[in-house]
């Protein structure tokens, strides 16, 4: 089976300045990828770089087979990828049902199995369906930035730190949902800095420093790794 | 004497470029320095030239004034009643966004022009004031036209090169910092509203000044004397031609800018009647477009901002784009 | 003073002068909060749009009210054109340019009005209205027509915002820009939207203003500081904020009377953006501060 991310030696950034040097990350079908790595690695800005927001200037970035490097978010978004930022991810002063409904922007039609999968994945966001999504907890907050990237249902999806700021006991119901969503068939790429928790649950991993690759793995290979350890796991 | 016609005029076209050139260089500390917008350029302006006139004025029943004094004390107090408006809008205003300043500073200009028309005991409303004393007036014309010449070019030389010390030194670039990067100039410690609030006295004070040496040179000045929206975006078009940021710009654009408006004057009034009022609004019209185009094919004016000593504020928030800003 | 005479004289005016500026200020609210600028050509907009009814009123000889969408239609039309040639190349740049820009095009307008109608006062009708008496409220016919029509064109607008597709893209492109675009919204549509709503009702606020009181060159541009009032006394971003701050500018205005010398109306909404700017800045109804 052909890989559904696919992005080889991709160097860029924001500015004039290159913050990937060469960067290269794979997701197969139905599978969690981690990227962990100390502060000013790069990780959020390899994520980015898939999704259009920098500048690329070497390497090539394949979606199931496409090629879309260079092109822009709404294209990318059209290729069936979806991104959940890290901060600012929710409508705040729209309801959690018209957060979704936004997520499903560009589809058109019947939208009713697309909301009964979102509510089936976060049965907390439906009984809060008319709340304001500014007026959700942290945790609430990032299911309602999930659902809406899910409102489309991609191939790939993007998640930048999803567990951020969040209490343990989220952060393991996050882990789960990305379980669960991934079941139904979406590969999901998300960034962690919470190396040992994510690596644990991650189907594969890789651990970036300095803008480029430095090792990869399955999630116990990589936990497994002193050198890995000794980088930031802190022992 | 066609040759001292020209001369008188071109004399007159002077002591106005120079006055206008004050006031650019008023906007240039604002904005160009400092990114803060003033739409109220008019009634600093205005201010000025009544604490002037009010200072300077002998005794007239029916109004206050009757100070009598130095004509140097009057610009004094131009400058500081100009700025003692700027505090408390800029005191309000400057936490925020520039935006709400142009909206205060267009509200301020219209109030204080409201207070000029109605206010008779301060102002005697719309008689206006009359009998302003000028420097070296008793010379025939042309001298004394020549010797006012001088004087609004020597103050304009010195709030030049007071204003280029204040760009070069550590409080100018501060400013620029502070212009260019606010938050970086923020977590460096720097009290930003407060930088922000002199360089709007400063400005506002220099725009006072502009409108006394206005004053004086007048002699009569009345509530029709401006008309407040075109003289405050004469301005602006003149600092934003000229280049933001660059004092010897804002006095090329001014002169052009100023040559171009009074030269169409020229033309327009030669019209039959009925073409001239149109064509009045044609000349509005008109440098309102400039500006349009300046913005779209040259933002940095004619002379930019000197580089490596700071950007213009467009280009420093060009650069630092966020990759998903708005469209 | 009766309490009728403060009814009929101080509290309906300001009511009716009040649903003008909110004409206003919802248009303002709108684009201070989806396009992020403090768009100062609002006001001669809306005297644009008043000469354009008149235009309607003298070349087709009909009733303002026949007039007042087709001024509407035009000005929506000219609002996206000015947008197209004068704003949209800004975008890019810090919005504070636009804001110059707007200035620029303020002039602009009202340099056209000036030439193409020149600078005397006009009125669509010639004769005086005698107010309906209800129950001692006196009260003109164009008077209420003004009020409903604001709340009309503002139910639909709300309407539109909170029910339909392109209304919800508004409101996210209002709440989250970066989310909305990556959520796949296009801006430029939401743009043109946004211009062309802008444009009627600035249209509309002209209209009234010209129908209760005279069109002349000038009244946009003084009526640009209460809608700004309204808007950020309102909460920039909320529609009904800006209702709101209508009534309770353009009531203010009308009571300072009692205790102001009349010159000093203008004075009343200046004083309320200043106070609202120092204590309050995010508006009754916690709108955006930009």
């Amino acid at each position: 089976m052909s890989d559904i991310l696919d992005m080889r030696d991709v160097v860029g950034g924001y500015g004039e300045a290159d913050i990937l040097q060469g960067v290269t990350l794979r997701a197969a079908p139905s599978e969690i990828v981690v990227i962990v790595g100390p502060n000013g690695a790069g990780k959020s800005t390899a994520m980015k770089a898939i999704f259009g927001l920098l500048h690329v200037r070497g390497g090539t970035i394949r979606v199931d087979g496409a090629d879309v490097t260079g092109l822009e978010p709404n294209r990318i978004v059209e290729a069936g990828v979806c991104y959940v930022p890290q901060v600012n991810n929710v409508f705040r002063e729209m309801t959690v049902h018209e957060n979704l409904e936004m997520g499903a922007f560009l589809r058109s039609g019947d939208l009713s199995a697309a909301y009964d999968r979102v509510y089936a994945l976060f049965p907390d966001l439906k009984e809060r369906r008319k709340a304001l999504a500014g007026n959700l907890s942290g945790g609430q907050r990032q299911m309602v930035a999930m659902g809406r990237a899910l409102m489309l249902e991609p191939k790939l999806l993007l998640l930048d730190e999803p567990t951020a700021g969040l209490s343990p006991k989220y952060m393991e119901q996050i882990f789960q949902i990305c379980r669960d969503v991934r079941d139904t068939g979406v590969t999901i790429l998300l960034v962690e800095q919470h190396a040992k928790q994510a690596l644990a649950f991650a189907d594969r991993g890789y651990v970036l420093a300095s803008g480029a690759n430095r090792h990869e793995g399955t999630g116990a290979e990589l936990l497994a790794d002193e050198d890995v350890a000794a980088m930031f796991l802190g022992g | 004497m066609e040759w001292l016609g020209f001369v008188n005029y071109a004399v007159f076209m002077a002591i106005f470029i120079g006055i206008y050139a004050l006031l650019a260089l008023g906007l240039n500390i604002q904005w160009g320095y400092t990114g803060l917008f003033n739409a109220g350029i008019a009634g600093f302006f205005a201010v000025g030239a009544y604490t002037s006139a009010i200072l300077t004025t002998p005794f007239v029943p029916g109004r206050v004034g009757g100070f009598d004094l130095p004509v140097p004390v009057g610009w004094l107090g131009a400058m500081v009643a100009a700025g003692l408006i700027a505090w408390p809008i800029g005191k309000i205003c400057l936490r925020l966004r520039s935006d709400y300043l142009a909206i205060a500073t267009i509200g301020v200009a219209e109030i204080i022009r409201l207070v000029v028309k109605s206010e008779g005991w301060l102002t005697n409303a719309a008689r206006g004031i009359t009998n302003i004393p000028r420097p070296f007036g008793d010379l025939a014309y042309t001298m004394s036209q020549l010797a006012y010449l001088a004087i609004v070019a020597g103050v304009l030389l010195a709030a030049y090169l007071l204003v280029e010390r204040q760009f070069a030194s550590p409080w100018g670039r501060m400013m620029r910092a502070i212009r260019d990067n606010e938050d970086a100039a923020r977590a460096m410690g720097k009290d930003v509203p407060y930088r922000r609030l002199e360089a709007f006295i400063f400005g506002s004070a220099l725009m006072g000044l502009g409108g006394a040496l206005f004053v004086h040179f007048n002699r009569t000045i009345t509530p029709e004397a401006i008309d407040p929206m075109v003289a405050t975006f004469l301005v602006w078009i003149m600092l934003i031609l000229g280049g933001s940021g660059n004092n010897r710009g804002a006095i090329l654009g001014v002169a052009v800018v100023w040559i171009i408006w009074s030269v169409s004057e020229i033309v327009t009034d030669r019209l039959p009647h009925e073409y001239a009022v149109k064509a009045k609004y044609l000349r509005v019209f008109l440098i309102g477009l400039m500006l349009q185009l300046v913005l779209r094919f040259r933002p940095e004016g004619l002379l930019p901002e000197p580089r490596g000593k700071g950007r213009r504020p467009e280009a420093a928030a060009q650069g630092a784009r966020p990759p998903a800003a708005s469209d | 003073m009766g309490a009728m005479e403060i009814v009929n004289f101080y509290l309906v005016p300001g009511i009716v002068v009040g649903s003008i500026y909110a004409l206003g200020a919802v248009g303002i609210t709108l684009v201070f909060a989806i396009l992020r600028y403090a768009h100062l050509a609002h006001g001669d907009l809306a005297t644009l749009g008043a000469f354009l009814a008149l235009a309607v009123v003298t070349l087709g000889g009909v009733s303002p009210y026949v007039a007042l969408p087709v001024a509407m239609a035009v000005t929506a039309a000219v609002a996206v054109g000015i947008d197209r040639t004068f704003y949209a190349y800004l975008r890019e740049r810090p919005k504070i340019v636009t804001v110059m820009a707007s200035l620029g095009v303020a002039l602009m307008v009202r340099a056209v009005v000036q030439i193409v109608w020149g600078v005397d006062s006009q009125t669509y009708t010639r004769g005086i209205v005698r107010p309906e008496n209800w129950f001692g409220i006196r009260i003109r016919d164009r008077e209420l027509i003004t009020v409903l029509a604001m709340v009309g064109l503002v139910v639909a607008l709300q309407l539109f915002l909170k029910y339909s597709k392109w209304g919800k893209a508004m409101r996210a492109m209002s709440d989250n820009p970066d989310l909305a675009l990556l959520s796949g919204v296009d801006n430029r549509k939401v743009v043109l939207l946004t211009w062309t709503i802008v444009g009627a009702l600035c249209a509309a606020a002209g209209v009234f203003l010209g129908l209760n009181y005279e069109l002349k060159a000038m009244m946009g541009w003084s009526m640009l500081l209460p809608m700004f009032a309204a808007a950020i006394l309102g909460g920039v971003g909320r529609v009904e904020g800006a209702v709101l701050g209508g009534l309770i500018v353009g009531i203010a205005e009308e009571m300072s009377a009692l205790v102001l010398p009349t010159e000093y109306k203008a004075a009343t909404a200046f004083a309320i953006l200043l106070l609202m700017l120092l204590v309050r800045p995010t508006g009754l109804l916690k709108g955006k501060v930009l």
